[in-house]
């Protein structure tokens, strides 16, 4: 999230798409009623009327997989009716840079697209600069090569009509939304955007989010109260383990993973750090390499010399271009090429597509560790129904992991917030937490290196790493400390002593951190600030409740990202009424401004998106894989045989693996005409393998369901409460049909489309609930992201004879 | 209505004093119960965080004599003030639940059954798996010539479930190691 | 002056923490439920001896075409002058109580006195539907009020738990105010809003549709205002173990 939970209640607007926050992040409801209660409207645009909707002012549903022609639609109603924040889009976006020569798009696609390697030429989408090397700008926005003009003409395309033919919404329900969402462009009017894996999990996910970002920022509603994109994240502690990153393409605090093309550390810092050539650009990322360095020295500790690039030489090494998430994972498997590893935690048996190849893969290892609270479809897989134990040569261990309540340790929650949570009991049985189990195992492991030699050891050996497993400990080592006695100010920090901030860090070896971010969370003046539980606040604050001093939240207590664009160049807010940071002539109140320069009208201030090189909001994106603006593509499995948009049917760029149980259905085939999406309950957790066995929780959410029109009931001889056999090119699904006015046909390119959907929390472990949703789910991922698109694939349905995987 | 830490409200006159016996007749349970007061008298309140969605709602523990008696939400905590879910609210029978696993549990190559181990066999087993693994699969150069360190036969999968300390650990392992089919939820 | 909640059906979400939470604290264990031949998110289908809460879900097209789900999480409504008890008490004296300090009506362990045609008629009493008895055990039972919790200045553990503001608790004047204050501020947008036999009960609803779009025993009959008696006779079941142990 830009912005955080209670901050929700600022708004005069609230769009949820691609989430359904009511159910599963059922809290969030608090602050959204409360802004509803002061007039806001809230929306809910989702393919099924859910719990959401039945609170929201009103739901449209959409065909999943239309969200970028719904949003384009937006964008193009915002241009063409000057809905937009002139001022803020001039001033603070990347509206007014103009476009190079090389920049077209034609037939679907942008330039510099090669089909050999289904990938872009990013070097086409460059901005023209001046003698001085920084991007030309006309703020005007005249110019018909300014990214403002270019983005008009890009959307114009995304009339009411096309729009509505393409996502199933009749055009007067597109207009509710687009007029009622753009009357936030107003500099005292806010609109959020509240999302989740509905915008994520498709091979257009990453543009589904670019379309709204780009909305916001035409709107102003980027850095204000009230404002933001807010992606309400889901796992337990999954905001914190992105942060700390059990991710293959990227290193704590968002930094790339090497690859085979970067042999030295300075080859790296040479190729990840950002430069500007513009004075008034922040261009954060220039002070990369500290962080870098840091982390480096935190991993090696004095074995990290600058000889060895501090470490950097033993690192591992991807190919450059590689793919290593599940979905290439589980293809290697399959084929045999992996022989063992680690599932904590995780249930991917059930929450990966493709369920009947990955069941298969999991076969093929020769071992594997996995830890968890209860038996799972993942650790049992071996024993799976209709399979015979005794062909599985797999060594499996299963470790009985602490629950939450059992251990203490930080989490970081969807507004970043930084909390400790404290062990109120021992665990269950032998139970351990995963913390402790990883260094007791890499220690033995340390151990038998230095016992026996293997293989180059000096990347496991040389490891800074601990002898027991100690919260604290790691907390402090997070935020970091210096390995020399350093002045920082006016104040001298001894050798050992934790740093104040990221600030502090540099790329000498001289400072250790596991996690630049979370630099100045637990420092010496302070303590562990993630514990702190005072609600105090200044009346700016309370006005907008923003709790500085509760817990704290990365960046440097930052509550509110890219606040510096909720104020004119003169340090004045927008919205006096709401003020996030205001310039009071000596310095900033309210949130911690991002970065602490004065105001830009001073002429010694920063343009206020000062993550990015040039320091303006990207409604041009050059970074994305797919494309500097969003486009509209079906599904890689779509119902419709043509793009209303242009002759690109799928995405150009979208990630795929190739074997023969990776069948995909060809578009609109009368085999499977039916749209499924797939989702949480609020009273399962993702795959299940928790909440399953939590029998109070299975009470109200007992089996697995379907939930479809009456009109595709009928169409079907379906009857409420009727067990049936949903299916794919992949797979079939045992369900119980609940056929339901909450699921509605969509009138899409001239004919009637049914959508249905289905839960994937429900298991075989769990007798007589169903198996997994994801047997029916297709392999095909973003191709920034390699995401799966859990939200759209093609089915059919019919009743079911007799159930076998569900008690009748 | 003010809220304290255990959700007191304000009561009229001497409303605090619990029902007598006499006030309620002869009945037996549960009215019995209530004069011998609540099951968290006299637990000590740990506060932790909920286990799921990202909202990180505040969850207050009551344990007594080392048992886990109750728990309810954290009407301090100023986003969920008190509230929770259904799976949130759920958190004691989710703790205490005899479904769990109490014992590390091995299953080895080709057989029917799980059998119970001790830490210290399955931490020595898993580490020489590890080690023999690398031994055997970890790649110092590719065919580019490029030195890469390292080993593709080997992944880790999780977890969203674990802790920030528990998260730099597992990376800072796999990086020593040489593992680089890292993933977990945050990629579902 | 007693307790009073106020349901404000109009922000309810259905997180059903309410429901869990009332197991929770009450250490009530789950009934095994199912989909099939149901399908409703609905579970479990009906209050039973383990659920003395439950969120009801009703759903329709209404007239316009607008789809209305409506949640209304049942509970017994702490009648002012319970008929239950009435009813109870000319068969077995304190199988119910009435704590004229809190409101709350209580079932005692002496219900199980009552036989199974007892029950039948104290549940035909109930204008909502509310007792269930163990047939095991005998025991007839339904919601506290968490008197425990009251008497020891919390809140009941559904109203704790909810994030909305749906669920409230308090003397009963100040729910009554704030439900009065509720309902102007619903009815702008649904006029046939309406507070639940508010003079009745001390658990008053706050719905934004017509009742029978909540469910059935959403209203009493003959709500609002009727005295007690009137209430007895209305319930109008017939009265048949009552007239067994007269006679």
């Amino acid at each position: 999230m830009t912005n955080h939970w209670i901050d929700i209640k600022n708004a005069d607007a609230i769009l949820i798409m691609g989430s359904n926050a009511a159910e599963h992040h059922p809290i969030s409801f608090k602050w959204v009623l409360d802004a509803k209660d002061k007039g806001a409207v809230v929306m809910h645009v989702d393919p099924k009327f859910s719990r959401t909707s039945a609170r929201s002012d009103f739901h449209v549903p959409l065909r999943s997989g239309t969200d970028i022609a719904f949003l384009g639609g937006m964008i193009n109603h915002i241009v063409q009716n000057k809905l937009y924040f002139r001022e803020y889009v001039a001033k603070y976006t990347n509206a007014a840079f103009i476009l190079g020569k090389d920049y077209s798009f034609k037939n679907g696609l942008f330039s510099g697209y090669d089909p050999a390697t289904r990938s872009y030429d990013r070097s086409k989408w460059a901005f023209e600069k001046d003698a001085n090397g920084v991007p030309k700008r006309d703020e005007s926005l005249t110019d018909p090569r300014c990214v403002f003009q270019q983005l008009a003409k890009h959307y114009s395309r995304y009339t009411l009509d096309k729009v509505s033919a393409t996502t199933g919404v009749p055009e007067d329900q597109l207009l509710r939304v687009y007029k009622a969402f753009g009357a936030t462009g107003r500099p005292d009017k806010a609109g959020t955007v509240m999302y989740a894996l509905g915008w994520t999990q498709h091979t257009v996910g990453v543009q589904n989010i670019r379309s709204a970002g780009i909305i916001q920022l035409l709107l102003g509603n980027i850095g204000i109260a009230g404002g933001g994109i807010n992606a309400l994240r889901g796992e337990p502690n999954v905001q914190g383990s992105t942060d700390h990153t059990l991710l293959y393409h990227i290193v704590p605090g968002y930094m790339a993973q090497p690859h085979d093309g970067w042999q030295t550390l300075a080859e790296y810092n040479k190729a990840n750090t950002p430069v500007s050539k513009d004075p008034e650009s922040a261009n954060w990322w220039q002070n990369k390499p500290k962080y870098f360095v840091s982390l480096l020295k935190a991993w090696y500790g004095d074995n990290g010399t600058p000889e060895n690039g501090f470490g950097y030489d033993y690192l591992p090494k991807i190919e450059k271009g590689g793919d290593y998430s599940y979905l290439f994972l589980f293809d290697r498997m399959y084929r045999g090429a992996v022989r063992g590893g680690f599932i904590m935690g995780l249930n991917p048996m059930q929450s990966v597509p493709n369920s009947n190849k990955v069941r298969k893969a999991l076969d093929n290892l020769e071992w594997l560790v996995t830890s968890e609270l209860h038996n799972s479809e993942t650790t049992d897989n071996w024993r799976r129904p209709g399979h015979d134990p005794k062909k599985v040569k797999t060594e499996v261990f299963l470790l009985p992991s602490a629950h939450r309540l059992e251990k203490e340790g930080s989490v970081t929650n969807s507004g970043r917030w930084h909390l400790w949570h404290y062990a109120a009991v021992k665990p269950g049985g032998e139970a351990q937490p995963f913390g402790w189990m990883i260094v007791k195992i890499l220690n033995r492991v340390r151990e038998l290196y230095a016992k026996e030699g293997g293989v180059y050891p000096d990347p496991v050996t040389k490891l800074d790493w601990p002898d027991h497993y100690d919260a604290e400990e790691v907390a402090k080592k997070v935020n970091g400390y210096f390995t020399k006695d350093t002045t920082v100010g006016k104040k001298l920090y001894k050798a050992g002593q934790q740093v104040p901030s990221f600030t502090a860090l540099k790329d000498d070896g001289s400072t250790v951190s596991l996690n630049w971010l979370y630099a100045g969370g637990f420092t010496e003046e302070d303590g562990n600030k993630s514990k702190r539980r005072d609600a105090s606040q200044t009346p700016l604050q309370a006005a907008i409740g923003l709790y500085p001093n509760w817990s704290w939240c990365w960046p440097v207590n930052r509550r509110i990202l890219y606040n510096r664009a909720s104020v004119d160049v003169n340090g004045k807010p927008w919205n006096p009424a709401k003020t996030v940071i205001a310039w009071d002539g000596a310095k900033w109140i309210g949130d911690v401004p991002d970065g602490g320069w004065p105001p830009l009208a001073t002429g010694k201030g920063r343009h206020p998106f000062i993550m990015s090189k040039d320091g303006f909001g990207q409604l041009f994106g050059p970074g994305r894989l797919d494309g500097p603006f969003s486009e509209h593509y079906e599904p890689v499995e779509t119902p419709v045989a043509k793009n209303l948009f242009s002759r690109q049917l799928n995405s150009p760029c979208y990630k795929f693996v190739a074997s023969d149980m990776d069948l995909l259905s060809k578009p609109a085939t009368p085999k499977f005409p039916i749209v499924l999406t797939t989702y949480c309950v609020t009273e399962h957790w993702c795959g299940g393998g928790e909440t399953r066995n939590v029998p109070n929780l299975l009470e109200a959410e007992p089996q697995l369901y379907v939930e479809m029109s009456h009109e595709l009931a009928e169409e079907k001889g379906i009857k409420n409460g009727d067990g049936v056999i949903v299916s794919s090119i992949r797979g079939e699904v045992q369900a119980i049909a609940m056929v339901t006015v909450r699921m509605r046909p969509l009138k899409v390119h001239g004919r009637i489309i049914h959508e249905i959907g289905m839960p994937f929390c429900f298991g075989w472990t769990t007798p007589g609930c169903g198996d997994s949703t994801n047997r029916l789910t297709p392999s095909v991922g973003d191709p920034n992201t390699t995401i799966p698109e859990f939200k759209a694939c093609l089915v059919n349905i019919r009743k079911a004879e007799k159930l076998t995987e569900l008690s009748m | 209505m003010h809220c304290n830490r255990r959700g007191f409200m304000k009561l009229s006159g001497a409303a605090l004093t619990c029902l007598s016996l006499g006030q309620l007749g002869n009945a037996l349970t549960p009215v019995k119960a209530y004069a011998a007061g609540l099951k968290i008298d006299g637990a000590k309140e740990v506060l932790t965080v909920c286990p799921f969605c990202s909202v990180s709602c505040h969850i207050v523990a009551y344990v007594k004599n080392g048992k886990l008696v109750s728990s309810e939400g954290d009407p301090d905590y100023p986003i969920n003030q008190g509230a929770l879910c259904a799976k949130g609210a759920a958190m004691l029978t989710m703790t205490t639940n005899e479904h769990r696993l109490h014992k590390p549990l091995y299953r080895a190559p080709y057989s029917e059954q799980w059998e119970e181990k001790s830490w210290d066999w399955v931490i020595e087993r898993i580490a020489r798996r590890v080690k023999e693994t690398r031994d055997k699969d970890f790649l110092e150069t590719n065919a580019k010539g490029h030195r890469v360190n390292r080993l593709d036969s080997m992944f880790l999968l999780g977890t969203s479930h674990a802790d920030n300390e528990e998260c730099a650990l597992f990376h800072q392992a796999m990086k020593g190691l040489g593992v680089v089919h890292m993933d977990h939820q945050a990629r579902i | 002056m007693p307790k009073s909640f106020l349901i404000d059906t109009s922000r309810c979400t259905a997180c059903r923490g309410c429901q869990i939470a009332c197991k929770e604290w009450h250490g009530l264990p789950a009934n095994k439920t199912k989909q099939y031949g149901w399908g409703s998110h609905q579970n479990p289908q009906d209050l039973n001896p383990n659920n003395y809460k439950l969120v009801r879900f009703t759903e329709r097209l209404d007239e316009n075409g607008v789809v209305r789900w409506n949640f209304f999480p049942d509970q017994c409504r702490h009648c002012v002058e319970p008929p239950c008890k009435d009813m109870a008490d000319t068969v077995v004296e304190g199988a119910i109580l009435h704590d004229k300090e809190t409101g709350a009506v209580l079932y005692t362990d002496k219900t199980r006195l009552l036989s199974e045609d007892d029950f039948a008629s104290v549940r035909d009493a109930c204008p909502y539907n509310i007792p269930r008895r163990d047939p095991e055990t005998g025991l007839v039972s339904k919601c506290t009020m968490c008197n425990d919790r009251v008497h020891a200045g919390m809140l009941p553990a559904c109203v704790k738990s909810c994030p909305t503001g749906a669920m409230n608790f308090g003397e009963r004047d100040e729910m009554l105010t704030l439900a009065n204050r509720r309902l102007a501020k619903v009815r702008k947008t649904f006029p046939e809003a309406m507070l639940v036999d508010p003079a009745d009960v001390n658990v008053i609803y706050l719905i934004a549709d017509k009742p029978e779009f909540f469910g059935e025993y959403v209203v009493a009959e003959n709500a609002p205002s009727m005295g007690r008696r009137q209430l007895l006779a209305k319930a109008g079941r017939p009265f048949q173990g009552l007239f067994d142990h007269l006679t």
